[in-house]
């Protein structure tokens, strides 16, 4: 079997496994999976570096890919979808960032019995192990339709999870967060099904300005014909697909297609990041989470929207993205200004770190809007970044949340005292979602506002757009600190006195983040830019070309 | 030496301190008092002081003025991360300034290193039991690699990674003792308003790095000068601000950092309570290195200043060194008295370098950390000694319980009074330094706009004539740029930017530079009175006079332990400043200060070659101690009383001072409650706007889909969707939890407008834009 079947469906063979093990037995055997998974995406490692040096892993051509599967998978009279696996420098760190946050979310539900709630662990780890394998899935697959299949995959375990194992408002929060992804999900079926008979047509069109006899080339089984693709790669990089989709005279309902299709695409996948006005799922669905799930919610879930972006978006529809950059940008700057804003108006512990994702990831949609090298290079760093920091974050609020029985703010005080430990992690993690220099939320901030600036050859509005998600540094740092100084520095409290520093096991899940706040802040290019430069690059050159501006 | 030889021993000096660091937050609770203070001191500070030493020593003596620049321009270089096209390079920016501000820190911190290990033994575990002496030296020895680190680096990025870790150790070492409430409130203020310079700095880097496409120092400086004399990139666009060019915005942005660090108005007011970080702290961070780390910057990015950029500088930093003093005189709390003075200081410092007093500029941040850092040395002491009272007017009569602290406090007065013989040229540090600036500041605004200064310079320059030679000008002026070509003309690479402006005539910056208005040269010079007047009134109410409270003064004691530190920073005041740091600074000066648009002064005027014209001046700065001393005799000569009666008199004034004009209420109002109500605003429109929207369309889809559920076929689309959630609920074994029936309502609405768009889609789609189906038909035979 090949390696990123395995990955991929590994934890679904854990699934299977956790049906019929002894009830005691099963978080071990969930445990065991998620880290064998992830040891195995680390074997991906090992397959680049034995091929080539350290700089441009990934970086023949665009659609260079490692690791490939390629096989028919539904073959139908107007369809071919098929099985299509692949790796390269945009799924790359996020495969591993994914095996990662869900092993040590595994490890953060360790503690499953004192949840107090009336399901047990059988369904959970069952729907957690699914979880991973849609995420994963979500970010191997290279056919559409497959990547839609694994897409709506991980949607339902999450919907349960949040629904069945939340706080108190779970159902609400767990149908708000289905439906939005819902909505999302019409939007690219939308596109997934007009993309394939668009591409269709393309494609045809120029067999027979080739002189090819279309009929017999497309002959299938004596009944339908089709040459169009759910290939992402192949919609990308064929010309004659490009130039079909891109063409001015192309329309669909009316409207230019690229512009179209992007913004249906977009708002499919923006939801998941998130962005302001459709973030308010994300507060919600945090706060009734229990910690694990929350992690993998803010670790790995909302990266699948940047991803998407960076995947389907913008190499697919470049003069979209070209066309609508304003807007994208605009969105992203008011979700930095206003996600810190409303962090900062926050009295709920969880809620305030969710709100600093909606800010944090605002800086992912302006990186990747301005189409420039250090914006694309930024933005996915901050996509690793932000998956290292906000789960540790999420964590770090689980475990005083398990103490306390609260999350008011309000209420907390000079548990710096009481935990020193736990205290001292948190200020890591806090300062890396702070964007502390030497820490990991640094690099892609920078990079982001430093690519924004130089998009002022291309947008005239990028300076503006720059200065004012710059001056997101000084909200951030205001309600980062106020937090800190609310429930870390003062007085010890006597209600907090008695409580225990951060055990093992929880140490065991803080420390390896923190390392990596500090690994990625300190050698970016060592951890990050050299597995996704090459592929970020040469994806940018095209892109550009396809918007007729490179 | 070898390749690298300096670099490498830089190198290791910068990694000493984060070895220390990591040691003691490992290892440091076991170490327990004081074994974890002397790794801290040895391993922390010892390492680097010798590194420093060695490195001092082999470049100003071993090495020719040749070999210097040879190894400035070949320093080492890492490549650490492409930032988009642009490589960002780790590497030591190796000259004498960064030679001589390596050789100062250390010194001084290893002093104050020393100091702590006795002085936090008393001041370190308060907090429920715990100890944190070992916590104070861990963050004392990050704070050294971030420190030495900035000084090291060679690249604005890392200028500013450094800068703002930093600004992270003042935020730990300010918020030491975090379970009093004004201490991790003065740190959060302290980060929070350097992040707003930080604000400025990153507009900065933006601007440097898209419009000279580098971050490296030298690069940067090397094409601001070739796109000066072509016209382009920068100086290519017409676009201004505030009647801003974007060149002098770029400076202005870079100097906002410099606000924030360097505490300047109006960015300061995080500075007087950072005091309440352990006294140690104030000495090494808030005193001399890290607040000066703004001056240092300027420093470093004064070959990408224009005219304009150094205006807004200068008037910033005269603003600041006045309105500051004036607040120093009313305080009665010691420490904050210090503060106001640092701020003051370093307004100076900041004025000077704005008016091209380079080599002054820094001459005073060195002169000013030496003395500085011994006065705080002092002041902690005096608390120790009197067991935590910091208020002067429970002070006096110290003088006999504590003899060699009132002394050394005595010479870090003289110093900062710049106390000095003008025609003899004997005097401490601060006498030399601050002179130079106002000398300078002189030149600026009174010989700058008379015509035949910038001929006769213009002239001179022409002919690289040596300023000693010199006699019918009014001041000793040297612009070094002059001084820098012929050495550095011919190594090219790093030192093109000679090249490119050296074709720029002097007479170009002379047309351009307005003098300085005449105002600022005034203000300086008062407040070069105003400042021996508080600096005596502290050091007589602590220590002369008769004890005002028996209490305090009974238990009064010295602590022999921390004299040395005290003596040593005492003598470093009166001999090493302006023998060694000087020559080093304005050896630095040739190749730092060429830039294109603007240029440096030497205005050392306590050389043999000092006219008589210029005498007034020397003579009237350099006794202004005198005045200042007398005057503060005459108040406080028997205690509190003349002061009590001049405050009532002048009430008006004096409670504004005290108050400090109200700039922290007004910030409190306008920033952090309008920050705070626009924080709350928004969270109120998400909770109950945004939020609603979706909520409400979320009701109306659900009525609308029981409403349909009624009518549609129970049996058909609904009784699929519902067979299917059930299964799989029921295999998750959940389904009596989350079977509300709503989400069933909500597929089938969702399916339903689905197959509405699809049907639309393939209708729409056949008719306008995808003509597949057609094409293909009417190619079949």
């Amino acid at each position: 079997m090949d390696l990123l079947t395995l990955i991929v469906f590994l934890p679904t063979l854990g699934a299977v496994a956790c049906l019929v093990t002894p009830r005691q037995h099963i978080r071990m055997v969930a445990l065991a999976v998620s880290f064998v998974t992830f040891v195995l995406s680390l074997t991906l490692f090992g397959t680049f570096w034995a091929g080539s040096g350290d700089v441009a892993i990934f970086g023949e051509h665009y659609g260079t890919l490692h690791e490939t599967v390629r096989a028919d998978w539904i073959v139908g009279d107007r369809f071919a979808i098929e099985y299509f696996l692949g790796v390269d420098g945009l799924s790359f760190p996020l495969i591993i960032l994914t095996t990662l946050v869900s092993f040590l979310a595994c490890l953060a539900s360790w503690n499953f019995d004192s949840w107090k709630v009336n399901r047990g662990p059988r369904a959970y780890f069952i729907l957690f192990l699914l979880l991973e394998t849609g995420m994963l899935g979500v970010f191997v697959a290279l056919d559409f339709f497959l990547f839609y299949i694994f897409w709506e995959l991980m949607l339902l375990p999450m919907y349960f999870l949040i629904g069945v194992w939340g706080g108190p408002r779970r159902e609400y929060a767990a149908i708000k967060f289905f439906l939005f992804t819902l909505g999302g999900s019409v939007l690219m079926l939308v596109a997934l099904v007009a993309m394939y008979f668009f591409s269709d047509h393309a494609i045809t069109q120029a067999m027979v300005e080739q002189g090819v006899d279309v009929i017999e080339s497309g002959y299938r089984d004596g009944v339908g014909v089709t040459h169009g693709t759910f290939d992402m790669i192949e919609l990308a990089t064929n010309t004659a697909i490009q130039g079909y989709f891109g063409a001015k005279s192309t329309l669909f309902l009316g409207l230019r297609f690229a512009p179209l299709m992007f913004a249906f695409l977009f708002i499919g996948f923006a939801i998941k990041l998130p962005i302001v006005p459709l973030h308010t799922w994300l507060p919600d669905a945090h706060v009734e989470s229990p910690t694990p799930i929350s992690m993998i919610l803010a670790g790995v879930l909302l990266k699948m929207g940047g991803y998407g972006f960076l995947r389907i978006c913008y190499p697919i529809f470049p003069s979209g993205g070209y066309t609508l950059a304003f807007y994208v940008a605009m969105i992203g700057v008011v979700s930095i200004v206003y996600g810190a804003l409303c962090a900062m108006a926050q009295t709920d512990f969880k809620r305030l770190v969710a709100y600093s994702s909606v800010s944090h990831m605002g800086f992912v949609l302006l990186g990747i809007a301005v189409m420039t090298k250090s914006g694309m290079q930024g933005a996915m760093f901050q996509m690793i970044a932000h998956g290292i920091s906000s789960p540790m974050c999420f964590f770090l609020v689980g475990v005083i949340y398990e103490r306390a029985h609260h999350r008011e703010i309000n209420r907390f005080g000079g548990l710096w005292l009481t935990m020193p430990k736990y205290g001292t992690m948190a200020t890591i993690g806090f300062f890396a979602a702070l964007g502390l220099p030497g820490l990991c939320g640094f690099i892609g901030e920078v990079w982001v506002l430093l690519g924004t600036f130089a998009a002022r050859d291309m947008f005239p509005w990028a300076i503006p757009m720059a200065i004012v998600a710059a001056s997101s540094v000084i909200l951030t740092a205001g309600y980062i600190l106020w937090l800190i100084q609310r429930v870390y520095l003062g007085r010890e409290r006597e209600e907090y006195k008695g409580f225990l520093d951060a055990s093992p096991r929880e140490m065991f899940v803080l420390v390896p983040l923190a390392v990596l706040c500090i690994a990625l802040g300190v050698l970016p290019m060592q951890t990050v830019f050299n597995f996704t430069n090459g592929t970020l690059d040469l994806m940018l050159a095209q892109v550009l070309s396809g918007a007729g501006v490179g | 030496m070898g390749e690298h030889t300096y670099e490498i021993l830089l190198a290791a000096a910068v990694a000493s301190p984060l070895v220390s660091f990591w040691l003691l937050v490992f290892f440091g609770p076991r170490l327990g008092k004081p074994k974890a203070g002397w790794v801290g001191v040895l391993l922390g500070m010892g390492v680097p002081l010798i590194m420093g030493t060695i490195v001092m020593i082999g470049w100003w003596f071993f090495e020719d003025e040749a070999s210097r620049a040879a190894l400035t321009e070949h320093a080492f270089r890492w490549k650490w991360a492409n930032l988009g096209a642009v490589a960002v390079d780790i590497g030591v920016k190796l000259d004498s300034l960064t030679v001589a501000m390596f050789f100062m820190v250390t010194f001084i911190a290893f002093w104050i290193f020393v100091f702590s290990v006795g002085y936090m033994k008393g001041h370190s575990d308060e907090v429920s039991g715990q100890c944190k002496y070992w916590r104070f030296f861990a963050y004392l020895s990050l704070f050294g690699f971030a420190m030495l680190g900035l000084v090291l680096s060679s690249n604005l990025l890392f200028l500013f990674i450094f800068w703002e870790l930093v600004g992270l150790c003042s935020y730990l070492l300010i918020g030491f003792y975090f379970d009093k409430a004004f201490a991790s409130k003065a740190a959060m203020k302290a980060f929070i308003t350097n992040r707003v310079g930080d604000f400025g700095f990153l507009i900065g880097l933006m601007l440097v790095y898209f419009h000279l496409g580098t971050l490296d120092l030298d690069q940067a400086a090397t094409r601001f000068a070739e796109q000066y004399a072509s016209g382009t990139g920068i100086f290519a666009s017409g676009f201004t601000m505030f009647g801003w060019s974007l060149a002098t915005i770029m400076g202005v942005g870079l100097f906002c950092g410099a606000m924030g660090k360097s505490a300047q108005f109006p960015l300061h007011v995080w500075l007087p309570d950072a005091m309440a970080g352990p006294t140690p702290v104030s000495a090494l961070i808030h005193a001399a290195t890290m607040v000066a780390a703004g001056v240092y910057l300027v420093a470093r990015v004064y070959r990408l200043m224009t005219p304009d950029a150094l205006m807004f500088i200068s008037t910033i930093g005269c603003l600041t060194l006045t309105l500051m003093a004036l607040i120093a005189m009313v305080q009665v709390d010691i420490k904050k008295c210090l503060a106001y003075s640092t701020l003051s200081q370093l307004g100076y410092m900041i004025f000077g370098m704005g008016c091209g007093a380079w080599v002054a500029a820094l001459f005073h941040l060195v002169t000013h950390a030496f003395f500085k850092a011994m006065l705080f040395l002092g002041s902690g002491q005096v608390i120790e000694g009197c067991h935590h009272e910091q208020d002067m007017r429970k002070m006096g009569g110290l003088r006999h319980k504590m003899p060699f602290t009132c002394w050394t406090f005595f010479v870090g007065v003289l110093a900062i009074s710049g106390a000095g013989i003008p025609a003899m040229h004997i005097g401490l540090g601060g006498y030399f330094s601050k002179d130079e600036i106002l000398a300078v500041a002189y030149t600026r605004s009174y010989v700058w706009g008379e015509g035949d200064f910038s001929k006769h310079e213009a002239h001179e320059g022409e002919h690289h004539s040596s300023t000693s030679t010199v006699h019918d000008v009014p001041v000793q002026l040297a612009a070094y740029q002059e001084h820098g070509e012929p050495e550095h003309a011919d190594h090219g690479g790093a030192h093109e930017s000679v090249d490119a402006h050296s074709s720029a005539p002097l007479a170009l910056i002379f047309e351009h530079t307005k003098p300085l208005p005449k105002w600022m040269f005034w203000l300086a010079i008062i407040t070069a009175y105003i400042t021996p007047f508080y600096m005596m009134r502290c050091w007589w109410l602590t220590f002369m006079g008769k004890p005002r409270d028996e209490h305090v003064h009974e238990h009064a004691h010295e602590t022999p332990m921390m004299f040395i530190p005290l003596v040593v920073l005492a003598i470093g005041t009166v001999f090493a400043s302006y023998y060694l740091f000087r020559p080093l600074m304005a050896d630095a000066a040739g190749a730092a200060t060429a830039a294109p648009m603007v240029m440096a002064i030497d205005g050392d005027v306590h050389t043999p070659a000092i006219t008589s014209a210029h005498s007034w001046l020397v003579y009237g700065v350099g006794f202004a101690f005198v005045a200042g001393f007398a005057l503060a005799y005459l108040i406080y000569r028997d205690g509190l009383a003349v002061g009590d009666r001049i405050k009532q008199r002048l009430w008006p004034l004096h409670t504004l001072l005290v108050n400090k004009y109200y700039i922290d209420e007004l910030y409190e109002l306008v920033w952090v409650k309008g920050c705070v109500l626009l924080a709350k605003t928004a969270g109120f429109f998400d909770k109950w706007v945004v939020d609603l929207i979706f909520n409400l369309a979320a009701a109306i889809t659900e009525r609308l889909a029981s409403f349909s559920g009624m009518i549609v076929d129970k049996h058909g689309v609904d009784g699929v969707v519902n067979g299917i959630a059930q299964t799989s609920m029921d295999v998750a074994g959940v389904a009596s939890s989350a079977q509300t029936g709503r989400i069933r309502n909500y597929v089938l609405v969702t399916a339903a407008v689905a197959a509405v768009v699809l049907i639309c889609l393939v209708w729409f789609g056949t008719n306008s834009g995808y003509s597949g189906a057609r094409s293909f038909s009417a190619l079949s035979p």
